[in-house]
This record gives structure tokens, C-alpha cells and sequence, in this order.
């Protein structure tokens, strides 16, 4: 597979997870404001804005902070802007997917592209935004189904979960980890209802009751969320996806230039596979979040100096 | 209504049955009609077409050209405008209603292209080589060594099967008599064939009753084609590793490059994709590097390679060109084929088949005066005001004079630049391309069509039945490019 064609691939497929992951905080959020009071309300979009954006929020106005998060075409990191940068990714490598996964994809572009979210509040606000997400499931399914599960395939699948245990790291940091200094007004600590929503932030509720009943307790909440091996929602679950990627990308390349990413990898696993939720009291869940974080970054490093911005000279 | 035009229902005695709502706008001008004779009635050919329009409402027929053009969208078929800020996709206009050609009808001009393309790699192959036909004096040296297109480079190199142009796009008109002649051939890099296969999918879906009982000849068979003549290049190697070089996604043919690497299951490069060491050409993959072999290049000359051509080209790839004089890699079309399709050559064309082939040329060409030829000059003068002048080395209207259109200090002037330098100059009648019945507006009007087929040659030559139909969408124009308001039609060869 062409080095290009990996990248735009494990590009695509991490602003897909982005987009999903945006759409989904925002749909949540918006269906749970009616259940909280004004300032739970702006509690829990704080939480949101630094969990897609890891910046502080500048308002709490739900129409503001939507318009912001998923229409602005001047926030990097908007709803629109990652289905437009995936769109854009696939287009690059548009002879390597199925015409199924293509077309499905620019159909989905191409509808919320013109959107608005005057457009959108005229009528109920979270129907978009759950519309959406069901687009993106279909288009999970749609990329299972069609393609080949080769090489490309698991480019699609690093990127995928490399994105994922970033961003579900980053949402129990926010919620579990000691607030970064510099806040103006520190969001109040999270209660009840906060738990429940974090759950459906990650499509997680009901799994967790299934394991725990509907008995929400922060440590299991977080032990869920980052341990359980089987969720696909899990950052250990995104990990062992990402040692599994590892192993099929470049097929071709001898042992020595696979070993930086393996390496990196299996210390990740290693983290998570035996990790303990009990071990991480104090501050210390917020010290293992963040070299999460920065292990996937590695992990992302060494695949790009080992497959696709290598030396050429190197290999000749 | 214009001077010796006539609506058909005139024609028919005002409105007959039959003759009403589709074709209430249908004019007929001075051009040749693709689906009524000069009376009137329908070609035999058009008659099961003829038929379904007459049940359909202009609201049916809304919504099936709808349909095609939310599939082209859907597709990504689309350029991208920008305004605002905001970037809108539109379509290359496509239109509902094929365009036919009897079965006869395509088995001369099949012959004829294959004839004209013979000529053509015989000429070239003999400019980089011997120069027989310049010794003979049957073209001006001047005229080849003097094109900006000639490459030096290119003499002594050896090409597969001989064949310089594997892929060529000829454009074909109807004159007035409803003979197809040649307008121009496109011998560097033709694009075209992915909307030929694009209209074919969603027009087949819009008639598909009047498609099945017309027969219509297949063109799927295309990708597959483009492949067999690309492997042929290197006839005795196993394994052929194919590319197809694009100047990448923004380039306005990029949907094409794309779709022909995807349906012939082979790689997509960029120029930032491939490197030359040793003089063999590798593309950069996941695993280390492959060696490609052939090369189907969208890439201009002028930008296949910094280190030969256009040093300032991010497209191309340092060293390719060395590669190429050396054997290493196969590039189609072969570099420097540009020189065989300027204006001044075209005129030349059926000179060279009687010079190459011994042979009559089957597909004629658009009358053409060559200035630099004394007897034609005195006509070109005395007939300025019935002729377009083109200058040879020009292109996109540039230098040139429409006879008809000018005024008579315009044309004075321009007769003392002819007289000038008269080797820079052709001159043609202006041609009526023939008209085909086109949904505009609600109803089936006449614009103005050409054709273009696809012609593929490596060892053999290979024809998928019909083309690319353009068409000008706008009433009475005869500009056919899609930047200029034009759009595609699908073309339906019959089987008989």
C-alpha cells in the first residue's frame, strides 16, 4: 500500500471517530439540559467544550456552544470541519474504498454541509445530531461489510482507535482528573446525574449497569470505562484494537523497523491489561490519563517513522 | 425565428399527433439532425426513443434528469466553487437523453479511427527516428523540428510496438450532409472516458425499457481495455506493475484518474509518491519501495520531470524521464506526442495515410487552407469574410479571425498579417455541428453535439463502440466545452 494512501487512510478514519465522537457529546448534552438546573447545565457544558475542544469554554449559551462546536468553520476541531477533513481524506484515496463507502460518506457530507444551527433549532436540536450519529453508525457498518480487511482496513482501524483512546481519555480526565490551573471559575465537581450522562457520552450506560446495575459509582464508572476488556467504548478495548492493527500494517517491513511501534504498543497494553482502578487514587488517575495521551502520540510518531514518512534512502 | 430554420410541428403541419409537448421547441436549422431528417420524421434509429418521449410529461422527464444528476453528485462527479468562503459542489452537467448511431454508421468511423491512429504512430515514430517523411518533403522540416511540442529528447528512444499514442480522444462533427469528419485529435493526455461510463450507468437506469430493445452495444469493457493495452506495453514480463500518475486531487480530471485506477485494480500515484534511483522508478509503500513498470501518465510532458522538462513541476518526478530513455519504465503515452496534433500537422493528416498506408483516408477532415501554400493562401484572402483563421502555434482563440463575424478593417488587417507570415496560418469554413434532441428548460430541444471516442492502441487497436458526446447546452452555441456551458451526453452505438 502506498504510504500516502496509509496516511490519508488513518486520517480519514480518525476524523470519522472525531465527528461521531462530537456529535454524540453534543446530542447528549443537549437531550440531558432539560433534566438540569441552570448552573448543572452550565457545569456539565464546560465539560463538554474542554472534552472536544481542550479549551475553556467561552460561554454556556446552549445555542453559542452549539453553533461553536459543531457548525464553526473557524474551530478546527467542529463537527462539520472533521466531516469535511474525512470527506477530504477519502476523496484523496477515493480508488482504495468501496464506491458503497464513498458515496455513503459524501451523501453524509454533503447533507450537513449546508446546515446551520439556526437551521437546525427551529426544530428539535438533538434530532440532527442523533441523525447524524445513526449516518456514521451506517457508515461503520457500511465500511465493515464492503472492504476488504486488508492492509487499509487496518490503517482505518489504528486510526480509528488511536483517536478513540484519546478522546474517551481526555472525557474521564475531565471528569476524574484535578482541574487544570488557570480557570477563571473551576467547573463544581460532577454528582449524580453528571455520571449518568458521562455513561451515555460513551454509549456506555447500559453495558455498565449490565456488569454493575444501575448503582452509578465514580470508580466503577471509571474502571468501565478505561479497564473493561470487552466494551468497545473501553480505552483498553481501543488499545487492544490498536496492538492488533500494529500487527497486520505493512506486511512487508522487516522486523527492525516494526519494532519501534510494537514496542510502544505492547507497553500500552501492558498498562491497561493490569491496570487497577484502586491503585489510582489522588491525584494519580490524573498522571495515568495523561501518559495515556502521550503514549498514543508516540505510538502515532513511530508508525509515521516506520511506514509513511520514512527515509527513503533507508530502505533502498 | 431565424432565417431557414423550421420549428418541427411546421413541418409536420402544425402540430400533428405525436408532434406535441416534447417537441413544441424542437427547431431544425441548417445543421444535420441526429434524430429527425430534413422532412421532419424521425431516423428509423430514434423511433423507440421517439416513441417513450411521446408518454412521458415534461414532469417525468424532470425527474429523471433529476436522478442522474443526484447520482453524478453522489458520485463526487463535481468541481468546487468557491464563494464566500463557502465551498459549493457542482456537477459537470450531464443530459438525460442519449444520443444514437446506427450500426453502419460506427463501423466506418471505427475503421477510419483506426486508420487515421495507424498513421499517426507511423508519423511520429518516423520524426523521432528516421525523418523519412521530412526528407520525402511531404511536411515542412520547419514545421515539425520548429513545434513548441517536438522533444528532442525523444529521438532514438524506443517505444513499444511502436505505438506513441496508447490512448487517444479524436473529436468528431457531422458536416451538414451527416458525414463524420475529424475536427481535431488528442494525442497527449485525452480525458473524457470516466463521464462516457458515468453516463452510460445512470441514462440506462433512466430508459431502461428503450435501452434493452435498442441493443445497444456494450462499453463497460473499458477499464479492462485501458488494461490489456497497458500490459501489452512490456508483452514479455509476468508480472506488470501498472500506475496511473495523477497531478492529484485537485486537478479537475482527478474524479477520472481515480475511477480508471480503481476499475482496473491497479495504483493511484502522485508525483510526491514515486522516486527514481538508478534509473528505476519506485513508489514509496507502507512496506519500503516497489518498482513500477508502466506508467499510465495524466501528467503533462511539461511536468512529468523537474530535472528534464519544467524544472519548477511539483508534479512530476525527478529523474523519470531518464528512466524512461533507459527502458526501465514504460510511460503512456509516450513523451513528445503533442507535436502530431497542432493545427498545422492535422492539415497534413490525410496526406500522411496516403504516404504511410498507400491508402484513401476513410474519415475526411474539416476542409483546411494552409496558408503557407500559395494557391490556398489566394483563396484564404479572397474568401476572408466565409473563413475562420486560426495561427498554428496558438491556442483557445487566440490569433484568430471568424471571417463572419468581423468587421472588413478587421479582416484588411488581418489579410496583411497573413500575407505576412503565411506559414503561421490555416484557415476552415465555419462548421455547423449537427444537432441532437436535449431536455433544456421542460422540454426536448436541438443543441449542438460533437463525439468523442476513445482510441487505445499498444500492439493492436481497441475501440469501445461510441464515446463521449459533448454537448452546448446553450441554444444555438457551438462550443461544447464543459467550461464553456457544455455537458455530456451518453452514446448509444447499435448492435444492428
Amino acid at each position: 500500500m502506498l504510504a500516502r494512501v496509509a496516511d490519508s487512510l488513518y486520517w480519514m478514519a480518525r476524523y470519522i471517530e472525531r465527528a461521531e465522537h462530537s456529535a454524540r457529546l453534543i446530542a447528549v448534552k443537549l437531550e440531558s439540559m432539560i433534566e438540569q438546573s441552570p448552573e448543572e447545565a452550565d457545569a456539565s457544558w464546560m465539560r463538554v467544550v474542554a472534552a472536544l475542544t481542550g479549551e475553556e469554554a467561552k460561554t454556556t449559551d446552549a445555542f453559542a456552544v452549539t453553533q461553536s462546536l459543531a457548525f464553526d468553520r473557524a474551530n478546527r476541531s467542529s463537527l462539520v470541519n472533521s466531516l469535511h477533513y474525512a470527506r477530504d481524506n477519502a476523496r484523496q484515496v477515493r480508488e482504495q474504498l468501496s464506491t458503497e463507502v464513498w458515496e455513503h460518506l459524501n451523501r453524509l457530507y454533503l447533507g450537513t454541509h449546508g446546515e446551520t444551527v439556526e437551521s437546525i433549532w427551529v426544530h428539535q436540536p438533538a434530532a440532527f445530531f442523533r441523525q447524524t450519529l445513526e449516518d456514521l453508525f451506517t457508515l461503520g457498518g457500511v465500511t465493515y461489510t464492503t472492504l476488504r480487511h486488508g492492509e487499509g482496513w487496518h490503517f482505518l482501524e489504528l486510526g480509528r482507535h488511536i483517536e478513540r483512546a484519546q478522546l474517551v481519555s481526555r472525557l474521564l480526565d475531565i471528569h476524574f482528573g484535578i482541574v487544570a490551573p488557570g480557570y477563571a471559575q473551576p467547573p463544581p465537581p460532577p454528582k449524580y446525574f453528571d455520571w449518568l450522562v458521562l455513561l451515555k457520552f460513551c454509549t456506555a450506560f447500559e453495558p455498565y449497569c449490565k456488569e454493575y446495575t444501575a448503582a452509578l459509582r465514580p470508580e466503577r464508572i471509571a474502571q468501565f470505562l478505561l479497564f473493561d476488556a470487552e466494551f468497545p467504548h473501553s480505552v483498553r478495548f481501543s488499545v487492544d484494537r490498536v496492538v492488533e492493527a500494529l500487527s497486520y500494517v505493512a506486511p512487508g517491513a522487516l522486523p527492525a523497523r516494526r519494532a519501534g511501534c510494537e514496542r510502544l504498543a505492547g507497553r500500552l497494553k501492558a498498562s491497561v491489561d493490569f491496570g487497577q482502578i484502586d491503585e489510582l487514587t489522588g491525584g494519580s488517575i490524573d498522571a495515568f490519563l495523561v501518559n495515556i495521551t502521550r503514549q498514543c502520540e508516540q505510538i502515532h510518531e513511530a508508525v509515521y517513522a516506520a511506514y509513511i514518512a520514512y527515509d527513503a534512502e533507508a530502505v533502498l | 425565428m431565424q432565417q431557414g430554420t423550421a420549428r418541427l410541428d411546421e413541418l409536420n403541419g402544425a402540430a400533428g399527433p405525436g408532434r406535441g409537448a416534447p417537441y413544441a421547441r424542437y427547431v431544425l436549422g441548417a445543421a444535420y439532425d441526429e434524430m429527425f431528417g430534413r422532412d421532419g420524421l424521425v431516423h428509423p434509429h430514434y423511433a423507440a426513443l421517439d416513441a417513450r418521449l411521446r408518454t412521458l410529461s415534461s414532469d417525468d422527464l424532470a425527474r429523471r434528469q433529476q436522478a442522474c444528476e443526484q447520482s453524478f453528485l453522489h458520485q463526487g462527479i463535481t468541481f468546487t466553487v468557491y464563494s464566500d468562503a463557502q465551498a459549493t459542489e457542482r456537477i459537470i452537467p450531464t443530459d438525460l437523453l442519449p444520443r444514437i448511431v446506427t450500426a453502419a454508421e460506427w463501423e466506418r468511423v471505427e475503421r477510419g479511427l483506426k486508420q487515421r491512429i495507424t498513421a499517426l504512430n507511423l508519423f511520429l515514430r518516423d520524426i523521432y527516428t528516421e525523418g523519412r517523411v521530412l526528407k520525402d518533403g511531404i511536411v515542412p522540416r520547419k514545421m515539425i523540428l520548429g513545434s513548441k511540442h517536438y522533444r528532442r529528447e525523444m529521438r532514438g528512444v524506443a517505444v513499444p510496438h511502436g505505438a506513441y499514442v496508447n490512448v487517444c480522444g479524436t473529436d468528431l462533427v457531422r458536416r451538414e450532409d451527416g458525414a463524420f469528419v475529424v475536427l481535431e485529435d488528442n494525442l497527449r493526455v485525452p480525458s473524457g472516458v470516466s463521464y462516457m461510463l458515468a453516463n452510460r450507468d445512470v441514462v440506462r437506469r433512466a430508459f431502461p425499457n428503450v435501452f434493452r430493445a435498442a441493443r445497444v452495444k456494450p462499453i463497460e469493457q473499458y477499464p479492462n481495455e485501458l488494461l490489456a493495452t497497458l500490459k501489452a506495453l512490456l508483452p514479455f514480463q509476468e508480472d506488470v506493475s501498472i500506475a496511473v500518475l495523477t497531478p492529484g486531487v485537485f486537478n479537475s480530471a482527478f474524479f477520472e484518474h481515480a475511477f480508471l485506477a480503481r476499475q482496473m485494480g491497479v495504483e493511484l500515484v502522485e508525483g510526491r509518491d514515486l522516486l527514481v534511483n538508478d534509473n528505476c522508478v519506485y513508489a514509496r509503500t507502507t512496506s519500503g519501495l516497489k518498482r513500477i513498470d508502466v506508467i499510465y501518465r495524466r501528467v503533462d510532458d511539461d511536468f512529468v520531470d523537474p530535472l528534464t522538462f519544467r524544472e519548477e513541476s511539483e508534479l512530476g518526478v525527478p529523474g523519470l524521464f531518464n528512466a524512461y530513455r533507459a527502458g526501465n519504465v514504460v510511460l503512456a503515452n509516450a513523451l513528445g506526442t503533442g507535436v502530431a496534433d497542432d493545427k498545422a500537422v492535422y492539415a497534413y493528416v490525410p496526406r500522411l495515410i496516403r504516404y504511410y498506408l498507400s491508402e484513401e483516408p476513410i474519415l475526411d477532415n474539416v476542409e483546411t487552407f494552409l496558408c503557407r501554400e500559395e494557391k490556398s493562401l489566394g483563396h484564404v484572402l479572397a474568401n476572408l469574410d466565409k473563413l475562420v483563421v486560426k495561427a498554428v502555434g496558438e491556442s483557445g482563440g487566440y490569433g484568430m479571425l471568424v471571417g463572419p463575424h468581423a468587421s472588413q478593417k478587421e479582416r484588411d488587417d488581418f489579410a496583411e498579417k497573413l500575407k505576412a507570415d503565411p506559414e503561421n496560418y490555416i484557415a476552415q469554413p465555419t462548421i455547423q455541428l449537427s444537432t441532437a434532441p436535449t431536455f433544456v428548460d421542460g422540454g426536448v430541444e436541438a443543441r449542438h453535439v460533437d463525439l468523442r471516442p476513445f482510441i487505445l492502441t499498444a500492439e493492436e487497436t481497441r475501440i469501445v463502440p461510441g464515446g463521449l458526446t459533448r454537448v452546448a447546452l446553450k441554444k444555438g452555441s457551438l462550443v461544447v466545452n464543459s467550461s464553456q456551458g457544455g455537458g455530456s451526453k451518453d452514446t448509444w452505438v447499435l448492435s444492428s
